[in-house]
């Protein structure tokens, strides 16, 4: 080994990459931090306050249920994109030619903006000049945006709309590199499509569920735009998440401290999910290295 | 850390024939013989899913306004009119097109920049500032932008840099950046060692083994990062919207949101301004679409 | 011209951005990295909030300040949401303009406590012509603690009841002038299978509106005012109650349809099926005449929008006269201009002169200054400019909307509980008891 560690790249490859980052992300994070113990509401210098915000946060239910609502939207935004994508993604692997016309248009959603899907999603489930509305029966009864009940689901659907494709595409590959072999022994077998799927198709496939669940994950935690344009929060606070609920106790609000509380409160749970995501990237390699046993 | 110097074992890809290979033939004989009636109901459905607001968009944005108000949304346009996509080009849509892309390609040239060598030096390195430089880097992946907007907003006006599109790329780079060096530093993981090593022993210094050996093996990976983080630039909406002001740094998705406000029920001038804003990607995505597709999964595919 | 004065009522959402902007601004305000240039030779700064049309007016005003009365004043214009970012931050720092554009009441007050604006009494004390060329209404929402702090500059925007004629004639239906008509009309039109009343309720400002109105006429206007002034127990004040329960009536009597919580102003929900038919009534500040001027300018030009001040409710102590809404935009001086007496004399002489009274009037607004019938009947859209003139200069009182009128803080929490209030996720009482505990 020691002959070709001279030969090793210095550190001084990585020091750019992180001193950027290190200017423009943990700087900022510092900073934030130190927001979280004072009160600063615009005209004056920011004074510390000690623990008082935190202490308002702990007592305050708007915050604990906006944080809740986070933690749903997580888990539905996941448990709704995960099997789909699965499903498709798999279905679309195969080399026949529908699917391969069917899969270029199940791409189209990825070519829009985020902000461009929320606001489409606006106009069509518009509740006077919506399609909902022309469609009639009993979709125009629910109103998906405007019913305290419904609306959670519906940006959960947004959602949805907007990243199965992309979740499809990391499915479709991956499953393009399972062996066909497998197949064909299970087939010999007389294994059924279900106990293919179950047994060969899923198992081979889990590092890519590990890394789209984690994409899926961290991504609705930090999502922030859609619920902005979609809802702005409402109906009441049926849709107000913690990112949403810390823009406007700050920036309609001016407390810009305690609104600085919440966004320590929001990086400590991504923060957590960053770190399982490590702790998965480890797990993944000590596991590979004992199947190679 | 002795793992990550570890050369993986043959995981799940690795034995894998490549693409279209023998495989394919045989595959598609044995799926030919049973369709899977299940998934591709469950794929014409999604199909569906898809199809009816992408049609309603471009339909609706080819209406006059008084028939979008009466007639069923779903219908043909009787008369279609480009007059809505008149209204939008007037309204600007250029000048944000401009700036997206100028905003785009500054990102990936800097996050490509920086991403490249830091990920040559984690995946070779045995530093352990480095090492630690990526840990950081990795919990700042989840770290979400609008908790830092404050800061950030503080320290983009302390440059001078307020209502500028560098104010939108700095902080967006920094941001792509953890993403943008973890794949890439897997991939030159991937490197099989002895490689390094031939380089090594031919004498090469490091930048050398940058320019020749690293870069281009690690092509597909960068093209990948540079897909992911012109995607992450060209959709950004928080750090434009805090960062900046004006009529001239406005980007589009920026503008699609203020065209709302600008039109008011006017839905089909605002669609059209929809449609428009994807145009420029589904270009490239006729373009180079197998190009485009591979490098957005081959990061992740794995 | 027309889209102008839609746009003029700031978007809450964007509001939000760029206000919390503000504050980060603030640290920097010690470097000084924003503001005009130090004027100090006698020269003064305008700040006004960007407006294509208004703006052209203003510069003239300006100019004919520099040439007749010697002045030396620039006109410096911003964006809405910049605009309060960058005053914020300048009204803390030396490089403050001189004379600052703002929306009066606790916008206003917030910089009069931190003696940042100059106190006008004096100098309308010395000058009663100039007290009374102004409407009363108007003038005093930029009063604070008995004391002036601005004049107003813009047009007037306070909130009516519009109504679409052709519905109300087929349905052989009169505006309402009570409370008792209002509540029988939307059995009427629910009747009829029309909405009684369309509501864009996904943005809460439009709700707000009906509990302003509601309270001053039941409580009259000194219980908001004990609230404005965190008077402790102000918001349970037993008018607040009533207020709300009579929006949770209209609500549950099914006045605003089923899909109010999901319509948009800004998308023009509301006013749209307004124009269509589809809704009967419309309560919204008098930029809505405009915007449907411009949105179905059709419905306009048949004669079919109908306006009628906002309903009387039989025992309330408040005087059916009053309204509420945005009484104006005011001009302030600065309490550390170097040039203020110039400043003063800026907006001493001009908002009040006759040209720049005329302009106004021809881009459609409607100014706050005294005997000004004349030149609104021979302007455009007469009859309806008039009513709104008529309107403000006959209310006793003319309440600030109340997201303007309280810290931003309670603005945010209030319009939050009051969406929460129209869905019926909270009684009167128990929207009453949080705002008390906020």
């Amino acid at each position: 080994m020691s002959h070709t560690a001279h030969h090793r790249p210095s550190a001084w490859y990585a020091l750019p990459a992180f001193g950027f980052f290190g200017l423009f992300a943990v700087l900022p994070m510092i900073l934030v931090v130190y927001l979280s113990f004072t009160e600063w509401r615009g005209l004056e210098l920011p004074a510390l306050t000690g623990t008082d915000n935190w202490s308002r946060l702990f007592g305050d239910p708007e915050a604990h249920a906006s944080l809740w609502r986070t933690l749903l939207f997580t888990v539905l935004a996941w448990a709704a994109q995960t099997p789909i994508a699965l499903l498709i993604g798999v279905w679309a692997a195969g080399r026949q030619r529908n699917r391969a016309v069917l899969s270029s248009l199940f791409f189209l959603p990825l070519l829009l903006s985020t902000a461009a899907i929320a606001l489409l999603w606006q106009a069509l489930l518009d509740p006077n000049f919506g399609v909902t509305q022309a469609a009639g029966g009993p979709l125009a009864d629910l109103l998906f945006l405007g019913d305290p009940a419904i609306a959670l689901y519906t940006v959960v659907f947004v959602l949805t709309w907007q990243y199965v494709p992309f979740h499809t595409l990391l499915y479709q590959a991956a499953a393009r590199t399972i062996p066909a072999s497998l197949y064909d022994a299970a087939t010999i077998d007389g294994a059924g499509r279900f106990k293919q799927f179950w047994h060969i198709t899923l198992p081979q496939l889990r590092y890519t569920v590990v890394t789209s669940s984690v994409l899926i994950l961290v991504g609705t935690m930090t999502m922030f735009e859609t619920v902005l344009i979609l809802t702005g929060g409402g109906p009441g606070t049926a849709t107000r998440i913690l990112p949403l609920y810390m823009y406007e106790t700050g920036f309609a609000g001016f407390e810009m401290g305690y609104a600085s509380t919440m966004a320590v409160l929001l990086v400590l749970f991504g923060t957590a999910l960053s770190l399982a995501v490590i702790r998965v990237t480890r797990f993944r390699k000590m596991s590979s290295q004992q199947e190679g046993l | 850390m002795t793992t990550q110097h570890v050369t993986r074992p043959p995981a799940t890809p690795a034995g894998a024939p490549p693409r279209g290979g023998a495989a394919a033939p045989r595959r598609r004989r044995r799926l030919r013989t049973r369709p899977n009636l299940l998934a591709g109901a469950l794929a014409t459905l999604w199909l569906v899913v898809v199809a009816v607001p992408l049609y309603y968009m471009v339909a609706s944005s080819l209406r006059e306004r008084s028939e979008y108000l009466t007639a069923h949304p779903l219908s043909p346009p009787m008369s279609p009119t480009l007059e809505n996509y008149q209204t939008v080009i007037e309204g600007g849509f250029l000048r944000y097109l401009v700036n997206n892309v100028v905003v785009t390609a500054a990102t990936v040239g800097l996050v490509v920049a920086l991403a490249v060598p830091a990920a040559y030096a984690i995946a070779r390195s045995e530093s352990r500032l480095v090492q630690r430089g990526f840990t950081l880097l990795l919990a700042g992946l989840a770290i979400p932008a609008q908790a830092t907007i404050i800061p950030v907003y503080l320290m983009i006006t302390r440059m001078n840099l307020y209502d500028s599109l560098t104010a939108i790329v700095l902080p967006t780079a920094a941001f792509a950046l953890p993403v943008a060096t973890l794949v890439l530093a897997n991939s030159l993981r991937d490197v099989p060692k002895e490689l390094y090593e031939a380089q090594a022993i031919d004498g090469a210094g490091s930048f050398r083994v940058l320019r020749h050996l690293v870069l281009p093996l690690a092509r597909p990976a960068i093209v990948t990062i540079s897909i992911f983080t012109a995607l992450t630039a060209w959709n950004g909406f928080i750090f434009p919207l805090v960062l900046t002001q004006s009529e001239e740094t406005r980007v589009l998705t920026l503008g699609l949101w203020n065209f709302q406000g600008q039109f008011g029920t006017n839905f089909p001038a605002l669609l059209a301004a929809v449609t428009l804003s994807a145009l420029p990607i589904f270009v490239l995505y006729l373009i180079g679409r197998r190009f485009l597709l591979s490098g957005l999964t081959a990061g992740f595919g794995k | 011209m027309l889209r102008r004065s839609f746009k003029r009522r700031q978007r809450p959402q964007r509001a939000l951005i760029a206000t919390g902007l503000v504050v980060a601004t603030s640290l920097l305000a010690a470097c000084g990295t924003s503001g005009p240039s130090d004027a100090g030779d006698g020269g003064i700064t305008v700040w006004a909030l960007q407006d294509d049309v208004l703006n052209e007016i203003e510069k003239q005003s300006i100019e004919s300040f520099n040439t007749e009365e010697g002045g030396n004043a620039t006109l410096q214009t911003f964006g809405n949401d910049p605009y309060k970012e960058k005053l914020r931050v300048a009204l803390g720092s030396p490089n403050a303009p001189d004379v600052f554009f703002n929306w009066g009441g606790g916008n206003l007050a917030e910089y009069v406590q931190a003696d940042r604006v100059a106190d006008l009494t004096p100098m309308l004390e010395e000058n009663p012509d100039l007290k009374q060329s102004f409407l009363p209404s108007v003038l005093d929402a930029a009063k604070i603690d008995g004391k002036y702090y601005g004049l107003p500059m813009r047009g007037m925007q306070p909130v009516a009841l519009f109504y679409n004629k052709a519905v109300f004639e087929k349905a052989g239906a009169e505006p309402p002038e009570t409370w008792a008509d209002l509540m029988s009309l939307v059995d009427t039109f629910k009747g009829e299978g029309i909405q009684p009343i369309a509501l864009a309720g996904s943005q809460a400002w439009t709700e707000l509106m009906w509990a302003e109105y509601l309270l001053d006429r039941i409580g009259g206007p000194e219980v908001f005012q004990d609230i404005r002034d965190g008077k402790p127990g102000a918001w349970q004040h037993p008018a607040v109650v009533e207020s709300m329960s009579k929006i949770t009536e209209l609500v549950e009597a099914g006045a605003f349809g089923k899909n109010y919580a999901s319509v948009g102003y800004d998308v023009g929900g509301a006013s749209t099926i307004l124009a269509q038919g589809k809704a009967a009534m419309h309560l919204m500040g008098s930029w809505e005449y405009v915007n449907q001027l411009g949105q179905s300018p059709e419905f306009v030009e048949r004669g079919d929008l109908g306006w009628v001040p906002f309903p009387s409710i039989a025992g309330g102590k408040g005087d059916p006269a009053n309204v509420v809404g945005n009484p104006t935009n005011f001009y302030s001086v600065s309490a550390q201009s170097q040039n203020q007496d110039s400043a003063k004399k800026f907006i001493s002489t001009q908002l009040n002169d006759p040209e720049y009274v005329q302009a106004l009037i021809d881009a459609g607004d409607v100014p706050a200054v005294s005997g000004v019938e004349d030149k609104l009947a021979n302007a455009e859209n007469s009859e309806y400019t008039t009513w709104i003139y008529e309107l403000v200069k006959e209310a006793p009182n003319f309440q600030l909307s109340w997201d303007q009128d309280l810290p931003a803080d309670e603005a945010t929490f209030m319009l939050t509980q009051l969406q929460k209030l129209f869905l019926g996720e909270l009684t009167a009482q128990q929207f009453a008891d949080s705002m008390a505990q906020h």
